[in-house]
């Protein structure tokens, strides 16, 4: 039998059997338009993925200590110091020769910390003010911050009173109500004129206590050389301030953060409400999510108010009232009436918002050019805490929306040093020699029980007679406030390539470099160092290769029922055939040619279609819905491609299905007696 | 001249659950070549099993059956096809065309499946037996075009077109009326006659049984007579 006969024999009759060719057709055309468009988008996200973390922050290799107790992960592990991936001793000696590798780009090294900083709440930041005040002999401030002090005691005194009934406390409440009635006095105010410092001491321990604790902010902190890394990752870019100037300490806040942690909350709120209106289309009459938080900003009204200087509220009431047509005289009732919006004011009463308001409150609890206390758990287990000024925010452009790429604020490499606890070499010489004068041992945690209550080898340390009194200075704010010095401290770093495509390659390379030099690092690729979330790609794909699975085990059970079917139709057929000299491997091979001709019109057919599906996604764009889509579809919007590999996969997977299923089939076919031809009918 | 079939004591049980049907009951028969054989019965008696059996399409239980020279008993499945290919044309009474290739392809089939000759010889020797059979205006239609007289002529010149030493044919003018099974048989008789083909036919028409040369009857799966028709 020619080629050419069996083609045109195979083509025919999957015409001349309509219905099986049909049913069978439309699954494989199924299982390849499934396989072509979930293949393009996962690669397509895998590539996204790929760039937002490669072009964020970790590089396409991260290199650690080999002796890491824990695996490093960038974007995973929020715990507090609960993670230790070593350092890296003597960093130009160890990554030096990395940078000689040809495809090495850059090495940027980093340390990931996680701080705390705590924000004021607004009685302390006027009473901070005050003091200053009053310090400087600045009566028109005095004034003002008075003035915005005692509006701050009347509504504590409103927020007391409405608590009353549910307060169980009743000896409490009644003992705060007469600190109170007495702040809010007129007597009170006329003594603070008289002599500011005893009334101020009240207000500090009587007053700013009843307000609302002040927030606690959870910041993730990546100690790099700034400016190497600035250069380094091509989407880096500064929002607002400037760059830390090379060799000055400081952070830079990321944009998100500073938009979703560090702003006002009203301000953050109406943001959030306005984006969801403008971008999501959630209407504020159909959707009862955005009604309520509508209604939640709107009363909160109060943390606008307080905030408003005295000297700046009849400005303010004036332009509310021309701007909100109304005639009311009180300042938070116009407030109120502006956050209470809906779906026709909702523009132009957020426009008002950052016209009106906006300039005369504090926007955010810290601004760019503040300074803020870092405090974080040094690995030594206390407490420590450093001042450094916000020189700015940065964003990555196209990740402008992801929470995930912005997760990390930057600070330079001395400033993580003093937080991380890593003492330097004169720090260490120091404590040396005071254990040397003491005559104190270093005890371990495992033996450290033994050593404290005298079993084991370790005899408990008995008071050494004649000991030295040594004298240790004190810690004083300025000594926390700059680094004693500029020493490094490196515990990861990034190395990016010149050719990204070539990454298991100079993976492997860097690895043997440290084996053969002995450079005490280990290196992993952007996925495994981005952590649980750089296992994303290979989770969907299992998944997607599971569903897979079941639609192929589900369309080998139908293609075999129903080609076993139109086999057994086609008996007279394969026996007339077999009787005239058709061999039982002819037969066999005519059945799979059959299977496989509709598997390629099916598969291409299926394939075509997938691509153009692609195709029109990538014009179109599939919106990110949520921050972590953001991220992984590296941009607000996944503009997919298809390539000849998912094209290819498609149409063999969904070939080898078929011909899977028509092995059986095909099989019986050549096991049809040609006798049967004597005994059928046409 | 050795006989081209040579049936000898051949014995053919079927299972037909837990009981055997003896299809043949020990049946001896030689035919020469160039015969042209009816073999006559009515139905159930035997004649299709006997003619299975000659075309190598089953092989006896018990007994010998040698075609052209080979005992059938003795070969496997892919020999028993070489067998058939080269050696016998196949004429159903169900015409057992096959229906997505058309009349000029059916034809060529057994010359595409022998695999030796050259296109141009396929070409020449498949328009040349079409033109024989008279159908060469419908050299390029499918079956389901012709009528069922124009069928059996294609399949006769699908038996004829690897030059077969023995043709057999099971109940050819069945499905036929009276007039076109008579055009057949003549058909036959004129390639017997003129390219001296064994022709070996299964058969309960009188008609057909009168073109034939020799006529051999069987019932019970046995023959019961045999000899010269008329």
């Amino acid at each position: 039998m020619t080629p050419q006969l069996l083609l045109q024999m195979a083509v025919r009759n999957l015409g001349a059997h309509k219905v099986k060719s049909l049913i069978v057709g439309s699954i494989l055309f199924v299982g390849t338009l499934f396989i072509v468009v979930g293949g393009a988008l996962l690669d397509s996200v895998n590539a996204g993925m790929e760039k937002s973390i490669t072009q964020s922050v970790a590089g396409n290799l991260q290199v650690y200590s080999d002796k890491a107790t824990d695996p490093l992960a960038l974007f995973g592990g929020m715990s507090f110091g609960a993670t230790d991936i070593g350092e890296i001793e003597d960093f130009e000696s160890a990554v030096g020769p990395l940078r000689e590798l040809e495809n090495v780009k850059t090495v940027v090294p980093m340390g990931i910390v996680n701080s705390t900083v705590f924000g004021k709440n607004d009685i302390d930041l006027v009473l901070d003010g005050l003091r200053t005040a009053v310090a400087t002999g600045d009566e028109a401030q005095k004034a003002v911050l008075v003035g915005r002090l005692r509006r701050i005691v009347d509504t504590l005194a409103e927020e007391i009173a409405t608590r009353e009934a549910i307060v169980a406390d009743k000896e409490k409440l009644a003992r705060d109500q007469e600190a109170l009635r007495e702040a809010g006095s007129q007597a009170f105010w006329d003594g603070f004129a008289a002599d500011p410092l005893p009334a101020l001491d009240f207000l500090d321990a009587k007053i700013a206590p009843l307000a609302s604790d002040a927030r606690l902010l959870y910041l993730r902190l990546v100690g790099t050389d700034l400016e190497l890394f600035k250069q380094t990752f091509d989407r880096f870019t500064i929002v607002d301030g400037e760059a830390v100037p090379p060799g000055e300490p400081g952070i830079l806040l990321s944009k998100r953060t500073y938009e979703k942690l560090v702003k006002n909350k009203v301000a953050r709120d109406f943001d959030k409400i306005y984006k969801e209106w403008t971008e999501d289309g959630k209407r504020i009459a159909d959707d009862k999510a955005t009604a309520d938080a509508v209604s939640r900003m709107a009363r909160q009204y109060q943390r606008i108010v307080v905030q408003v200087s005295p000297d700046q509220v009849p400005a303010l009431i004036s332009e509310l009232q021309s701007a909100l047509g109304s005639k009311e005289t009180d300042l938070g009732t116009l407030v109120q009436t502006l956050l209470t919006v809906d779906d026709v004011t909702i523009e132009s009463r957020y426009a008002l918002f950052y016209k009106a308001i906006a300039p005369r409150v504090r926007l955010y609890d810290f601004p760019v050019g503040s300074e803020i206390t870092l405090r974080a758990f040094t690995t030594s287990g206390y407490m420590r805490s450093f001042n450094v000024k916000i020189w700015g925010t940065y964003e990555f452009k196209g990740l402008e929306k992801s929470d995930l790429s912005t997760a990390m604020n930057l600070v330079d490499l001395p400033t993580f040093r003093s937080l991380y606890g890593k003492m330097t070499a004169a720090q260490q010489a120091e404590l040396k020699d005071i254990k040397t004068q003491v005559g104190v041992e270093d005890v371990d945690r495992g033996s450290a029980e033994d050593a404290l209550f005298g079993s084991g080898s370790i005899e408990a340390a008995a008071p050494v007679e004649g000991a030295p009194v040594v004298e240790v200075a004190p810690i004083t704010a300025a000594s926390a406030e700059a680094p004693a010095e500029v020493a490094t401290l490196v515990l990861n770093a990034a190395v990016v390539l010149r050719d990204p495509s070539r990454t298991a390659e100079t993976q492997a390379q860097i690895q043997a470099l440290s084996k053969e030099k002995s450079l005490g690092l280990q290196v992993i690729d952007w996925k495994a160092a981005s952590g649980l979330l750089g296992q994303f790609a290979t989770v969907v794909q299992g998944i997607l290769v599971t569903v897979l699975l079941i639609i192929f085990l589900v369309a080998l059970v139908i293609i075999n029922n129903t080609t076993s079917m139109a086999t057994m139709d086609r008996i007279n057929e394969i026996g007339t055939m077999r009787a005239i000299g058709t061999t039982r491997g002819q037969i066999l091979v005519l059945f799979l040619t059959e299977t496989a001709m509709l598997g390629l019109i099916a598969g291409g057919l299926g394939a075509i279609t997938g691509g153009l599906l692609v195709a029109w996604m990538g014009v179109v764009g599939i919106p990110a819905g949520a921050d972590i889509l953001v991220f992984l579809f590296a941009g607000p919007r996944l503009h997919p491609t298809v390539g000849i590999d998912n094209l290819a996969l498609g149409v063999i997977s969904v070939l080898c299905v078929a011909l899977i299923s028509a092995a059986y089939p095909a099989i019986l076919a050549s096991r049809v007696q040609p006798v049967v031809a004597m005994q059928g009918k046409e | 001249m050795p006989p081209i079939v040579q049936i000898t004591n051949v014995v053919k049980e079927y299972p037909l659950g837990k009981l055997v049907v003896r299809a043949l009951r020990g049946v001896d028969l030689t035919i020469e070549k160039g015969e042209f054989t009816a073999i006559a019965g009515p139905s159930g008696s035997g004649k299709t099993t006997l003619l299975n059996l000659i075309g190598c399409v089953d092989v006896p239980t018990t007994g010998d059956v040698i075609v052209d020279g080979h005992a059938t008993a003795r070969l496997d499945d892919k020999a028993l096809t070489k067998l058939r290919l080269h050696h016998i044309g196949f004429i159903f009474q169900s015409f057992n065309l096959i229906n997505v290739l058309d009349v000029f392809q059916n034809v060529e089939f057994p010359l595409l499946l022998q695999g030796t000759a050259s296109p141009a010889e396929r070409k020449a020797r498949v328009e040349a037996l079409i033109e024989r059979v008279g159908l060469k205006a419908q050299l390029h239609q499918r079956p389901n075009e012709l009528s069922g007289g124009q069928r059996q002529r294609v399949a006769i010149a699908r038996a004829l077109v690897t030059n077969p030493s023995l043709i057999l044919a099971d109940e050819p003018t069945a499905n036929l009326d009276s007039k076109t099974g008579a055009d057949i048989i003549a058909l036959m008789h004129e390639l017997n006659q003129t390219q001296k083909t064994t022709f070996i036919f299964s058969t309960h028409d009188s008609m057909v049984m009168a073109a034939a040369q020799r006529i051999v009857r069987i019932a019970d799966g046995k023959i019961v007579t045999e000899g010269a028709a008329g």
